[in-house]
């Protein structure tokens, strides 16, 4: 038999083999039957030698074409071999959970708080800060509060036990008064804090809770400046369709006072037609005399409002005390 | 304070809806927390009279009648056969409804025909008007019932009206009466106010002949105003006056203490009734001495409570006795009873300070102490005592005795304010007419005095205690003109400034990092107690007066927090917990700073489907650590590993900067953990943020992506146990091997082949060149240097690799 009659018979039992192969260690072996060193067709190739001069073009050519072919097949088998063992064994099942790589959250008191400056950053406010451990001359004195008025008591107020019995500040409007000696106007500034009250928790008290203040002096600030503010900050907050109302108040460090309400959907399913949000008013002129302003020459807003009750407003929270218990499935909700 | 839509009516015409005044009052900057229905039983039902009873002309057992109700007949047909003509009735018009019980079907009374007659209206009986179980007959009233009276007035029942509970303000005493009330309605409207008549009759000799009144301590009590009720009966009041108190939340006593409560609501100035005989007499006279009570004095109020009292507390006396805890409460031996024939009638203006400080003192708050310690009127004295003294004569009987003793030394200085028109305008931002805000301050009854093109001036009534200064005009201008008035206008460009901002963003960026690796941020309680604190600091700041000892300090440390919330989670089976939190701790001084803490527990992740979720341990700590300090761009913090466990952690380190201390990290201590009811290994850190913010870098520069390949060598090695990473850190930074740029941590081995008391550490060294491809021959000679250092240098035994 010649060798070229060989070549053919011999590449087609080569091509059945390579492409049975299914996994890679039969594809080497398969290899190293027919193309390796002491392979089949390897053999065949070193028997070139025994044939004519004549003979040996024609063969030679045959015998690379064959070898083409069957390196083809290799590579075919590879690709396919390697393709089955990257596919799942299994199909997916696409509605199974993915495995996440979780976010922490934001405490929602922080989520509203950060909510609340961005809107007021808007329009140029930059947030300010101060001790919680005041002394009675930021907290009250200065603002205008009478010497004998129930919120300097110990039974509302928490004083510390140390010397000069500084006390914890009932609100942030004490940081108006440090601000204001310190910088000279316009003085546009937002403080979000803790605050103190002496109340035993319950669902609607905590004795720490948060506040954000609001504070404006320059010339010729009105109550038509405030108004605008509020409500810009508050439909930013509370949805661009919130209603918002001024109602006359009393508190000592403004002059004249009011109380905001506001009135949107979130009032509606609660069956009340206004829910009070905040206090404000024109900052009282004995409050700009006492930090060395001229009240003929300076006029300015104030404006404050509790956070937890924001945060409960917005999400329909119920009881203040969730916001310090940090149970991680109350704060993955926000 | 409550008032009635009705009672407010008497002082003032408005034509507002109950809604409408709710409305209208809170606008003028009084709250109106509830609005109720009283009263109003048997609404349409009056005292009728049977004129004519005839048989029905179709119906054996009715009777047609001819019935009025005091302004017209009606023809009523009538099954009853209990009354005859003349009878008095209660007779229930066209579209009364008639009063019915819980489940019981409306009935409204309907003109219709009853057997072929016309019927108009209805007798009714007692069982029909739920006043007894009485359906035999109609109920028959005497005679001397005055026809047409609404049937609910003539049985001393409540007219129909509406009471309104409202928040007075604090500096507005003048609006704890109705007339205050009403006078805020007349400014709005511009309705007069009508003031009840105070014309007295006096039939007696002078007052003065028989009271006196002394006043020790004028300074407490700048005005005492005395009148004299001879021959009073007291009983019970008249309909209208109990009813009126009820409505408003008073209990009705007798006609004469009534009548004190009555006028209290109506002016706001409170009063105070004496059974004057009881008072002691001095020089023949009953004498009222208003002084300061001696210390230890002991007096017995009229609820029986006896009370010990010092020389802050002002006392009405006689000669004898206290008799009256000034502008608090009267006492128990000089009271109103059924026997009580003459009357003082005390009208006074107590020093508000003082009266606060009592009532504190002695924990005693009354309608009284609440008005006088909020500023009673002093101008309003006399004709408070007037109304007073004309209504017990009125519904008590007996003659007032002519005149008043008002011992009144010094009548206070009329306070008066200037209004410059411009300061409204530039405070409101709005333009007000001149003429139009003094009609706004006319008509809360402010006395012009002068005025000119730009101001205007002022004499303040002395109920009006918060007015004191220019703007406080400025403020009754935009009460009466209405905020809603005001235009809100576009908040107006100026940049605010403050050193605070740029941190306040540092703070937020600090709690982003943490929550973008996983961790949910806890807020928790700033008051912690003593006992928490000292698991974290060796001192802290009490508080003087605290809540309770689970809140008596301020919160040294954040991790007592942290704990509390973890024990939140455990008890309420969530174990895998990893909380931060960003907040202000205090230490003595007192000193603020601002932390962060870190709490981890339970898996590394959380369950999932396809596999186990491995437990935490301390080193997922240390990274969470790491990638903050990184994030934050800080720097160059060196672990220092602590000898000894402390008290709250088992096994721990300090974060050094240089020889600061900027925090700790470590594992909770086991026996402390389950206190907290955890059963895994907690891991707890703390880090000092402001000190973190001030030494953090935030300069960032580009460095050029290698060009050349990178070539690694793996060492595994046998050390002691004593032996660190930062050791061998140590000593590879001083033998700079050439072109080395990492060197990476990949293994930590004990057991099998690792000598007791040793380790096998496993390295990565990176070697790399910027400018060339390093060929193997460098590498290996930089390499073996290395190796050889850390052979001699660690006493480490290389392994095979």
């Amino acid at each position: 038999m010649s060798l070229l009659d060989e070549i053919d018979p011999l590449k087609a039992e080569a091509l059945i083999e390579l492409n049975a192969a299914t996994d890679q260690a039969t594809l080497d072996r398969a290899k190293g039957a027919w193309l390796g060193p002491q392979g089949r067709f390897t053999g065949l190739m070193k028997q070139m030698g025994s044939l004519t001069k004549a003979e040996r073009p024609l063969a030679g050519k045959a015998i690379n074409a064959a070898k083409g072919e069957l390196e083809a097949a290799l590579q075919a088998a590879r690709d396919r071999i390697e393709l089955a063992s990257a596919a799942p064994t299994e199909p997916t099942d696409f509605t199974a959970p993915g495995r996440r790589r979780r976010l922490g959250k934001l405490h929602p008191l922080t989520q509203v708080t950060e909510d609340i400056v961005k809107s007021f950053r808007k329009l140029g406010f930059v947030v300010a800060d101060g001790p919680e451990i005041e002394d009675e001359y930021h907290c009250f004195d200065a603002l205008n509060t009478p010497a004998d008025h129930p919120a300097r008591d110990a039974q509302d107020t928490f004083y510390v036990e140390t010397d000069g019995r500084p006390l914890l500040r009932t609100h942030t409007s004490s940081v108006q008064i440090r601000v204001m000696k310190e910088q000279k106007p316009p003085v546009r500034i937002i403080v979000p804090g803790r605050v103190y009250r002496r109340d035993t928790a319950d669902a609607t008290h905590n004795p720490t809770f948060h506040q954000v203040e609001g504070l404006y002096v320059d010339k010729g600030v009105t109550v038509s400046d405030l108004k605008g503010t509020v409500e810009f900050v508050f439909r930013e907050l509370m949805g661009p369709k919130t209603q918002i109302r001024f109602r006359p108040h009393y508190f000592s460090y403004t002059e004249p006072s009011f109380e905001i309400d506001f009135a949107n959907s979130l009032t509606r399913k609660m069956g009340k037609d206004w829910l009070e949000i905040a206090g404000c008013g024109m900052v009282h002129p004995a409050v700009l005399e006492e930090v060395g302003l001229d009240p003929e020459e300076w006029s300015g807003w104030a404006f404050g409002f509790g956070i937890e009750r924001i945060a409960m407003l917005r999400y329909g929270i119920n009881d203040i005390r969730l916001f310090y218990e940090n149970d991680t499935r109350f704060l993955r909700q926000f | 304070m409550k008032v009635t839509y009705n009672w407010l009516k008497e002082y003032v015409d408005f034509d507002w809806s109950v809604e409408e005044l709710g409305e209208h009052i809170t606008m003028l900057g009084v709250e109106v927390e509830g609005i109720e229905e009283t009263g109003g039983a048997f609404e349409g039902i009056v005292v009728g009279q049977v004129v004519t009873r005839d048989q029905h002309p179709n119906a054996d057992k009715l009777s047609l009648c001819k019935v009025s109700d005091g302004s017209q007949e009606l023809q009523i047909v009538c099954g009853a056969t209990n009354f005859q003509a003349g009878d008095k009735v209660a007779l229930a018009t066209l579209g009364t409804a008639m009063p019915v019980e819980e489940g019981e079907r409306p009935f409204v009374i309907k003109e219709g025909k009853i057997r072929g007659e016309l019927s108009q209206g209805m007798m009714c009986s007692g069982r029909e008007l739920k006043l007894s179980d009485d359906h035999e007959g109609i109920l028959i009233l005497p005679e001397d019932a005055p026809l047409g009276q609404a049937f609910g007035e003539h049985l001393g029942r409540a007219e129909k009206d509406t009471v309104y509970d409202l928040e007075v303000t604090p500096n507005r005493p003048d609006l704890n009466g109705v007339l205050g009330l009403a006078r805020e309605i007349a400014a709005l409207t511009g309705n007069p106010l009508k003031l009840p008549d105070t014309g007295l009759t006096e039939a007696g000799s002078p007052v003065e002949e028989i009271v006196a009144v002394q006043l020790d301590d004028a300074d407490l009590c700048p005005r005492y105003n005395a009148r004299a009720i001879r021959g009073v009966r007291v009983g019970p009041s008249p309909a209208w006056l109990s009813s009126r108190l009820e409505q408003v939340g008073i209990r009705p006593i007798n006609n004469v203490v009534d009548v004190t409560n009555f006028v209290m609501m109506e002016s706001g100035q409170p009063l105070h009734a004496f059974d004057l005989n009881l008072l002691a007499q001095a020089e023949g006279r009953h004498t009222v001495v208003v002084r300061r009570a001696a210390a230890g004095e002991k007096f017995t109020t009229l609820d029986e409570a006896e009370h010990e009292l010092n020389s802050d507390n002002l006392l009405i006396a006689d000669p004898e006795k206290g008799i009256a805890l000034a502008g608090i409460m009267g006492g128990l031996n000089t009271e109103i009873n059924e026997a009580t024939q003459d009357v003082l009638l005390e009208t006074a203006y107590f020093n508000p300070q003082n009266i606060r400080a009592t009532a504190k003192q002695l924990g005693l708050h009354t309608d009284a102490s609440y008005r006088f310690e909020r500023g009673a009127d002093v101008g309003c004295t006399d004709w408070v005592s007037r109304r007073a003294a004309k209504l017990v004569v009125e519904v008590a009987g007996g003659e007032l005795l002519a005149g008043a003793v008002d011992a009144f030394p010094q009548a206070p200085e009329s306070k008066e304010i200037t209004l410059r028109h411009a300061r409204t305008d530039a405070l409101l931002g709005i333009n007000i007419e001149p003429a139009k805000a003094v009609a706004y301050l006319q008509g809360l009854e402010l006395e012009l005095i002068s005025q000119d093109d730009a101001s205007a001036t002022f004499r303040i009534p002395t109920w009006r205690v918060d007015l004191k200064r220019e703007v406080d005009l400025v403020e009754e201008v935009c009460r009466v003109h209405g905020v809603d008035a005001i235009p809100s206008t576009p908040p107006r460009g100026c940049l605010g400034q403050n050193e605070f901002d740029a941190q306040h963003d540092v703070l937020a960026e600090a709690r982003e990092i943490l929550t973008g690796i996983g961790l949910d941020e806890a807020q928790g309680q700033t008051l912690i107690s003593d006992e928490a604190a000292q698991l974290a600091a060796e001192a802290w700041v009490g508080l003087e007066y605290p809540l309770s000892n689970d809140m008596n300090v301020l919160r040294p440390s954040l991790l007592p927090g942290l704990l509390d919330s973890l024990r939140n989670n455990l008890t309420r089976q969530t174990t895998d917990v990893a909380l931060f939190e960003v907040g202000r701790t205090f230490a003595p001084g007192p000193q603020e700073s601002r932390k962060v803490a870190v709490l981890l527990t339970g898996r590394r992740h959380s369950a999932f489907w396809q596999d186990d979720a491995a437990k935490l341990d301390i080193s997922d700590l240390k990274g969470v650590v790491e990638e903050l300090l990184e994030s934050l761009g800080v720097f160059g913090v060196q672990f220092v590993r602590r000898e000894n466990p402390t008290i709250l952690l088992l096994e721990s380190a300090e974060l050094m900067m240089g020889k600061q201390v900027i925090g700790h990290f470590g594992q909770l201590q086991p026996a402390l953990g389950k206190r907290y009811e955890a059963r895994e290994a907690v891991y707890l850190a703390e880090l000092d943020l402001d000190v973190l913010l001030q030494r953090r870098t935030t300069n960032k520069s580009f460095k050029a992506l290698p060009q050349f390949p990178a070539s690694e060598r793996d060492v595994a090695m046998l050390v002691s146990e004593a032996v660190t990473h930062a050791d061998v850190l140590a000593v590879v930074k001083k033998t700079k091997p050439a072109n080395l740029v990492s060197t990476n941590l990949f293994d930590v081995f004990r057991g099998k082949n690792v000598p007791e008391g040793q380790k096998s550490l496993a390295y990565s060294f990176t070697y790399r060149n910027a400018e060339k491809t390093l060929k193997d021959k460098e590498v290996n000679t930089a390499h073996d240097q290395l190796v050889a250092a850390l052979t001699e240098k660690l006493s480490a035994t290389i392994r095979d690799t």
